[in-house]
C-alpha cells in the first residue's frame, strides 16, 4: 500500500509540483481534518499533560467534526511518543502534546535524541503553564530565598533536594538555582513527586525540594511544607504572596514547566494556521480556562513562530545548565 | 464519640440514591475489570477520569473508589479460576487458589476470598476513620534505609515462600532481580539493558511478566497433556465453604487483615508486599506447612484479606497528607483536582462531607461486593466447564486485549509471549514463578532505597544499622535466613516439602 502511494506521488509529482502545489495545500487545509486526527501523549495516563490533551481533544473533536482520539506512548522521557509523531505522516492528523522537558530538556541532557526537535516538529501553540515552587521542610530555618542561600552556603555538601525524575524541569531548576546561587545542594532523585514529597514531609534525609506547584500547593497551605518562591519570572495568581526566585536576587532566573501542541515538521501552514485558530478559540473560552486553573495551570497561549523561538532558545539555556552541572543522560 | 458522629454524618451522604449508585457501578465496573486479565484499575479509572467532569466531586471520587477496590475483589477470581493474577497483589492467590480450584473446590476459594476481603474491608474502613493520624506518622517514620532493610526482609521471606529446593527459590528471586534491572537508572537516568529497544526504555512492564509467567505457561501445560483436563475431571463439591473451612480460615483472615492494614499505609509495593507477607505468616505458623501451595484455604484467605485491608488503608496518606502511596492513588488526586479539591489535610475539616462519604461509600461498597460476588460464584465456577478450546482462546484473546491497552503497544504482547514460553520452561523444571516475580517488584525498590540512602549518608553503610527501625527489620531478615539456611531446620523443611 506505501509502496504503492510512493510510485504514483513520484509519477505525479514533477506534475502538480509548482502549479497545483498552492492549491492542494489550500484544499487539504479547507478539507482538513479528513480523518479522526490521533493526539499523542508521549506519557502514561491521568498526569497534566494527558488531561490537558483530553480536554482539547474534545473540544476539536466539536468544532473540526472529527473524531479527536488521545492516545498514550509513554517511554524514555517522552522521547518514545515524540518520536512516534516526528515520523509520522506531516498532514496534520499525527499531533503531539508535549512538555517542555521532553522538547527543550531532553535535548540538552539525552544523549542519543531519537528525534531533532527544532527541525522534526512544527509548533502549534503552547496551552498552559505551571510554575515550579521552591518548599522547604519547616525545620529549615530559612524564611526566605537570601536565608536559604546563606543557610545551605553555611552547609557545605549536606543539603539535598528531591526531585521527581531527572533531567525534567523541577529537577534541572534546582541546578539552575545551585548555578544562579553559587549553592552545592545535591539531588535526591525519586521516581514521581509522591514519594519525593512524603521524604520531605517527614524530613527523611532531604530539606528541600522543586516541584509543580499542583502537588506542593496544598503541603504549603497546610503548614506541612514552607513554600520559599515560585520558579517562574512573575508571581503566580494561584498563591500571589510567594516572590518570584528573580525578585529575590538571583536576577534573570525564570523555569516554568509549559505544555504545547505540535505537529510533525513540514505539516502544510494552512492546516497548522487552522489547528492554531481551532485551539486558541477554545481554550480562550471561559468556561475551558476555569478548567485549566482548577487543575493547577496557568493557560498560556501564543503563535507558531514565538512557540518555535521559546523552544529554540530554552534548549540553549538547558545546555548551558546540563555543561555545568555535568548532567547527560545515556 | 466524634469518630462515631462523623461516620454517621457520612453514611447519611453515601447512603443518598445517587452516591449509592455511583458505588454500585464504581464497584460492578471494579470487579469486571479485575475479571478481565490485564486491564487494571489504573487504566480503567485514567478512562473514565473525563467523564467525571460532569459529575459533583462526591459521587465521582465514590465511583472511582469502587473501581479500586473492587478490582481487588475481581482480581482474585481469574487468579482462582485459571491462575492468571490480573493485578500484582492476586500473584499469592494463584498459589493455593488455583489448586483448590483444580481440586473441585473454586467455589469454597472464590467464597471464602470473598468473605475475607468482606471482613478486611470493613475493619480497614474502621481503621480509616480512627487512626489515620497515628498511621500516617507509622509511615513516616519510614526513610530510605527503613525501605530498604523492609525489602531485604521481603525477599528473604520470598524463599520462605517458595515450596521445594532452596538454590531455585533463590535463583528464581536473583532472575527477578535482574529483569527488575531493566529501564531507567531513577539516580541516573541511564539505561540498563534495554539493547537499544525504546519500548524497554521505562523497564519492563508487570502485567506481561505477570500474565506470560502464571497464565500463558499454565494454559501451555494444560494443552501439553489435553487427556487429564485436570479442572474438569474433579467434580465440583458445594459451592460454598463448610464449617471445617471457616474454622481454618477465620483467623487468616484476621491477621491477614492486620498485616495488610498496617503495610498497606507504606507508600509503593504496600499491597502487594501485604499480600506476600502474608502468605508468609501463614506458612511460618501453620502446623502443617506442606500443604500449602497444594490447597490450603488459609493461602487464600490470608493474602486475599491484606490486599484488601491494605487497598482501603493506601487512602490513609492520600487523605490525611495528600501524597499519594500508588498510581491509583495519584489519579484520586488528579479526581480531586478536576473538581476543584486540593488534596491534602485539610480535606477532612473542610471537606468533611467528601472525607466522611467516602469513608462510608467504602463499607457500603464492601458490601455490595459481597452481595454481587456470592451469587456469583456459581456463574464463574461454571465458566470453568466450558471446553479449553472455547476457554483458552478466549483468555487469550483478553489478555492481548488487556495487555495492548496498558500503553499502547504491539511490543508487550510479544513480550508477554515471551514470558509464557519462560514460564512454561520454568514449570517443566520445577522453578516457582511467585519468588520470581517478588524479585521483580521488590529488587528495583530496593536498590533505589539503598542507594537512596547512601547517598544521604554520604556513602556510609552504618545509616542501616543506626536506625532502629532499619535495624529491627535487618535482625527479623537475618534470623529468618538463619531459619532457612540452618542444616537442622532445612532437613525437616525438605523432609515437609518433598512428596
Amino acid at each position: 500500500m506505501r509502496v504503492l502511494r510512493l510510485c504514483l506521488f513520484a509519477v505525479a509529482a514533477p506534475f502538480v509540483v509548482m502549479t497545483a502545489g498552492l492549491a492542494v495545500t489550500a484544499a487539504l487545509a479547507q478539507d482538513y481534518p479528513t480523518k479522526p486526527v490521533k493526539i499523542i501523549v508521549p506519557y502514561p495516563p491521568a498526569g497534566t499533560t494527558d488531561i490537558l490533551a483530553r480536554l482539547i481533544a474534545a473540544k476539536l473533536t466539536v468544532s473540526l467534526k472529527q473524531q479527536f482520539i488521545v492516545e498514550n506512548k509513554p517511554g524514555a522521557g517522552g522521547n518514545l511518543g515524540n518520536e512516534v509523531v516526528a515520523h509520522a505522516a506531516p498532514d496534520g492528523h499525527t499531533l503531539v502534546m508535549s512538555t517542555a522537558g521532553n522538547m527543550t530538556i531532553n535535548p540538552a541532557t539525552y544523549a542519543n535524541m531519537p528525534v531533532d526537535v527544532l527541525k522534526d516538529f512544527a509548533p502549534i501553540t503552547m496551552v498552559a503553564q505551571v510554575s515550579n515552587v521552591l518548599a522547604v521542610h519547616p525545620g529549615v530555618p530559612a524564611k526566605n530565598v537570601a536565608e536559604f542561600i546563606a543557610w545551605v552556603k553555611s552547609r557545605p555538601k549536606q543539603v539535598f533536594f528531591a526531585t521527581s525524575s531527572p533531567a525534567n524541569t523541577p529537577h534541572m531548576s534546582g541546578e539552575l538555582f545551585n548555578i544562579a546561587a553559587g549553592t552545592d545542594m545535591t539531588p535526591v532523585h525519586y521516581k514521581g513527586s509522591g514519594p519525593a514529597l512524603q521524604d520531605l514531609v517527614a524530613g527523611q534525609g532531604v530539606q528541600a525540594m522543586f516541584d509543580n506547584m499542583p502537588s506542593v500547593l496544598p503541603l504549603i497551605q497546610a503548614g506541612t511544607l514552607r513554600g520559599l518562591a515560585v520558579t517562574a519570572a512573575k508571581r503566580s495568581p494561584t498563591m500571589p504572596e510567594l516572590p518570584t526566585i528573580d525578585e529575590s536576587g538571583l536576577k534573570g532566573y525564570a523555569v516554568v514547566s509549559w505544555f504545547g501542541l505540535f505537529a510533525p515538521a513540514k505539516t502544510p501552514a494552512a492546516v497548522i494556521d487552522k489547528l492554531h485558530k481551532e485551539v486558541v478559540a477554545s481554550m480562550s473560552e471561559p468556561e475551558t480556562t476555569k478548567k485549566l486553573v482548577e487543575i493547577g495551570t496557568e493557560p498560556v497561549l501564543n503563535t507558531p513562530e514565538e512557540f518555535g523561538k521559546r523552544v529554540a532558545s530554552e534548549i540553549e539555556m538547558w545546555r548551558a545548565v546540563a555543561k555545568k552541572a555535568n548532567i547527560r543522560i545515556e | 464519640m466524634d469518630v462515631l458522629s462523623n461516620l454517621a454524618h457520612g453514611f447519611a451522604i453515601a447512603l443518598s440514591l445517587q452516591n449509592l449508585l455511583f458505588c454500585l457501578l464504581g464497584a460492578v465496573l471494579g470487579t469486571l475489570i479485575g475479571v478481565l486479565p490485564g486491564i487494571g484499575p489504573v487504566a480503567t479509572i485514567a478512562m473514565l477520569l473525563p467523564f467525571t467532569f460532569t459529575l459533583s466531586p462526591i459521587p465521582a471520587l465514590i465511583m472511582l473508589a469502587g473501581i479500586y477496590y473492587g478490582a481487588q475483589y475481581g482480581g482474585s477470581t481469574t487468579a482462582i479460576l485459571v491462575n492468571m493474577p490480573g493485578e500484582s497483589s492476586s500473584v499469592v492467590t494463584c498459589l493455593d487458589g488455583y489448586q483448590m480450584a483444580r481440586q473441585g473446590r473454586a467455589g469454597a476459594a472464590l467464597a471464602i476470598a470473598a468473605i475475607g476481603s468482606f471482613i478486611a474491608g470493613c475493619f480497614a474502613t474502621v481503621l480509616v476513620a480512627v487512626f489515620s493520624a497515628p498511621l500516617t506518622s507509622v509511615a513516616q517514620s519510614f526513610g530510605a534505609a527503613e525501605y530498604f532493610s523492609l525489602m531485604v526482609f521481603g525477599l528473604i521471606a520470598a524463599v520462605v515462600l517458595a515450596q521445594g529446593s532452596v538454590i531455585k527459590a533463590v535463583a528464581m528471586i536473583l532472575v527477578g532481580l535482574f529483569l527488575g534491572l531493566v529501564g531507567t537508572d531513577v539516580n541516573t537516568g541511564k539505561q540498563r539493558f534495554t539493547f537499544g529497544v525504546p519500548e524497554l526504555s521505562d523497564g519492563i512492564g508487570f502485567v506481561p511478566i505477570a500474565l506470560g509467567i502464571f497464565g500463558l505457561a499454565e494454559i501451555i501445560t494444560n494443552l501439553s497433556k489435553p487427556e487429564e483436563r485436570s479442572i474438569l475431571s474433579q467434580p465440583i463439591h458445594g459451592l460454598m465453604p463448610t464449617m471445617a473451612d471457616f474454622k481454618q480460615a477465620f483467623p487468616a483472615i484476621l491477621r491477614g487483615t492486620a498485616l495488610g492494614s498496617l503495610l498497606g499505609v507504606l507508600p509503593g509495593g504496600g499491597a502487594v508486599l501485604s499480600a506476600f507477607a502474608a502468605y508468609t505468616l501463614e506458612k511460618k505458623i501453620a502446623k502443617d506447612p506442606s500443604r500449602f501451595g497444594k490447597g490450603a484455604i488459609e493461602g487464600v484467605a490470608a493474602p486475599e484479606s491484606a490486599n484488601n485491608a491494605g487497598a482501603q488503608t493506601s487512602f490513609i496518606p492520600l487523605l490525611t497528607l495528600g501524597i499519594p502511596p500508588n498510581p491509583v492513588m495519584a489519579l484520586m488526586i488528579g479526581a480531586m483536582m478536576i473538581h476543584g479539591i486540593q488534596p491534602g489535610p485539610q480535606v477532612m475539616t473542610k471537606q468533611p462531607d467528601l472525607f466522611w462519604g467516602l469513608v462510608a461509600s467504602m463499607w457500603i461498597g464492601n458490601l455490595m461486593l459481597l452481595v454481587i460476588n456470592l451469587p456469583m460464584i456459581g456463574i464463574w465456577v461454571r465458566l470453568l466447564s466450558v471446553p479449553y478450546r472455547l476457554l483458552f482462546p478466549a483468555i487469550l484473546l483478553f489478555c492481548c486485549i488487556g495487555v495492548y491497552s496498558l500503553n499502547n503497544s504491539a511490543f508487550e504482547v510479544g513480550l508477554t509471549a515471551l514470558f509464557g514460553l519462560m514460564g512454561y520452561f520454568f514449570l517443566k523444571t520445577g522453578c516457582e514463578g511467585a519468588p520470581l516475580l517478588l524479585g521483580f517488584v521488590l529488587g528495583p525498590m530496593m536498590e533505589e532505597n539503598l542507594r537512596r540512602a547512601l547517598l544521604l549518608a554520604h556513602g556510609d553503610p552504618a545509616v542501616f544499622v543506626q536506625r532502629p527501625i532499619s535495624l529491627g527489620l535487618l535482625i527479623m531478615s537475618a534470623l529468618l535466613l538463619a531459619a532457612v539456611v540452618l542444616p537442622a531446620v532445612r532437613s525437616t523443611r525438605e523432609q515437609a516439602f518433598q512428596e
